[in-house]
């Protein structure tokens, strides 16, 4: 597996930053290059979850997970990205593996949280999901998207939830970028 | 107050993902039951052009019908739209449904007009339920079951799980007799347990009223397939609501 550098990594990142809206272009020009580098999945599956290309964005989020089984924040994505898709049994598939995280990890914890959510615990789910984003350090627009699922839980269980289905667009572009979608 | 509790799933699903999602499982992973739920998200959508187009008929014709043909551009829609390119379904399908209830009043001779739609369906029904033997061991018996489908079919139609094509709310009222309310709970509630083929046979016939051929095309079955599944299912509901 030949993997793309880091400089090509980070002017690619750069490029996409500055939005001139031939992202997905330039991530396949990357991909050519490097067909079985996850990373680079991985982010056309985030440009294009961005842009509302949600079936594409699933097959390239797959395929990086497939390229890098452990790759562990492709995992959670991959599964929160079916999980707002509708499709929970998948998510849970998908997150399977990440139980073998270190105890404490925020996306174990996340993942604990977002089943008992799946389940309608939501008592639980609101204090692993709080948990999660105590300990996530590295990843923090994943803490916004958690503390909006927080957020929604409240209002639910308060008994005065709004018509809005959150959309939980999940913010996998920021990861990247910083910019939301 | 909400007249259904939002679940946990709910709070986090987004719905163009989840459409997306029924879209690839109908399209790419040739799942009849995402069809079926792409079909009956849509459902509304084709009944308001039929609707629609009834309000501008020139001459008699059945909206029953008309619904016929929506259906007929809704399941060709559902397998000529590129859920890749972005178009929302809906953009695309309108002008395809409109165009084939269009060509099929222009279609329709005036022998076809005079048969009401549901004539037709009860037509096909009766020929799916009749008897398969020539010379039945005891035909008193099987006339006697035959009555009781057909029975069954009309308890169907009237169980008010989908309001009708002119719009009636046909659910049974407080006057009508406790037996038969209490008789179509009972079918309503055993429809929830038939085999999903033959469940899902029943509703696209009892409660949308497609025919035959447009539910083997929804299900991807034969015509013949669907009409042994109605059989079944009757004969299933009838021999379950007897221990009723």
């Amino acid at each position: 597996m030949t993997l793309c550098d880091d400089i090509r990594l980070q002017e690619l990142m750069t490029a996409i930053a500055a939005d001139k809206g031939d992202e997905i272009a330039q991530v396949d020009r990357a991909l050519a290059d490097f067909p079985d580098d996850p990373r680079l999945h991985f982010l056309r599956g985030s440009l294009l979850a961005a842009i509302g290309r949600p079936i594409e964005a699933l097959s390239a989020l797959k395929a990086a997970v497939a390229l890098a089984p452990d790759f562990a924040i492709a995992r959670f994505q991959l599964g929160f990205f079916q999980l707002t898709s509708g499709e929970a049994g998948d998510a849970l598939s998908t997150w399977g593996p990440l139980a073998l995280l270190p105890d404490g990890h925020y996306l174990r914890t996340f993942v604990a949280g977002l089943t008992y959510l799946i389940r309608d615990e939501f008592a639980a789910a609101i204090e692993q999901l709080r948990l999660g984003i105590a300990t996530n350090e590295e990843n923090l627009p994943l803490n916004r998207d958690m503390q909006l699922i927080i957020d929604r839980i409240s209002e639910l269980t308060a008994g005065d939830a709004g018509d809005e289905t959150m959309s939980a667009t999940s913010l996998l572009l920021g990861q990247f970028s910083g910019r939301s979608n | 107050m909400k007249a259904t509790r939002e679940t946990g799933l709910d709070i986090v699903t987004d719905p163009v993902r989840a459409e997306a999602s029924l879209w690839r499982r109908a399209r790419f992973e040739d799942d009849s039951r995402s069809r079926e739920t792409l079909f009956n998200r849509y459902i509304v959508l084709a009944r308001s052009i039929a609707a629609r187009h009834f309000g501008w008929r020139r001459r008699a014709v059945d909206r029953g019908d008309l619904e016929q043909f929506a259906y007929e551009g809704l399941l060709q829609a559902l397998d000529r739209y590129d859920p890749l390119l972005g178009v929302p379904f809906g953009a695309y399908a309108r002008p395809r449904i409109a165009g084939n209830v269009a060509d099929g009043m222009k279609r329709m001779s005036d022998l076809d007009a005079q048969l009401s739609q549901r004539q037709r369906l009860r037509q096909e029904r009766m020929r799916s339920l009749g008897p398969i033997e020539a010379a039945p061991a005891d035909p008193l018996a099987a006339l006697a079951d035959l009555a009781v489908d057909l029975a069954l079919g009309l308890m169907l139609e009237g169980t008010g799980m989908v309001e009708q094509a002119d719009g009636i709310d046909r659910r049974p009222t407080p006057y009508e007799g406790l037996a038969w309310r209490q008789t179509q709970a009972a079918i309503a509630a055993e429809l929830e347990r038939l085999p999903a083929n033959e469940g899902a046979v029943i509703r696209q016939h009892y409660h949308t009223g497609l025919t035959f051929a447009h539910i083997a095309d929804l299900l991807r079955l034969t015509r013949g397939r669907v009409s042994q599944l109605h059989k079944s299912a009757i004969e299933r509901l009838r021999r379950r609501l007897r221990h009723h």
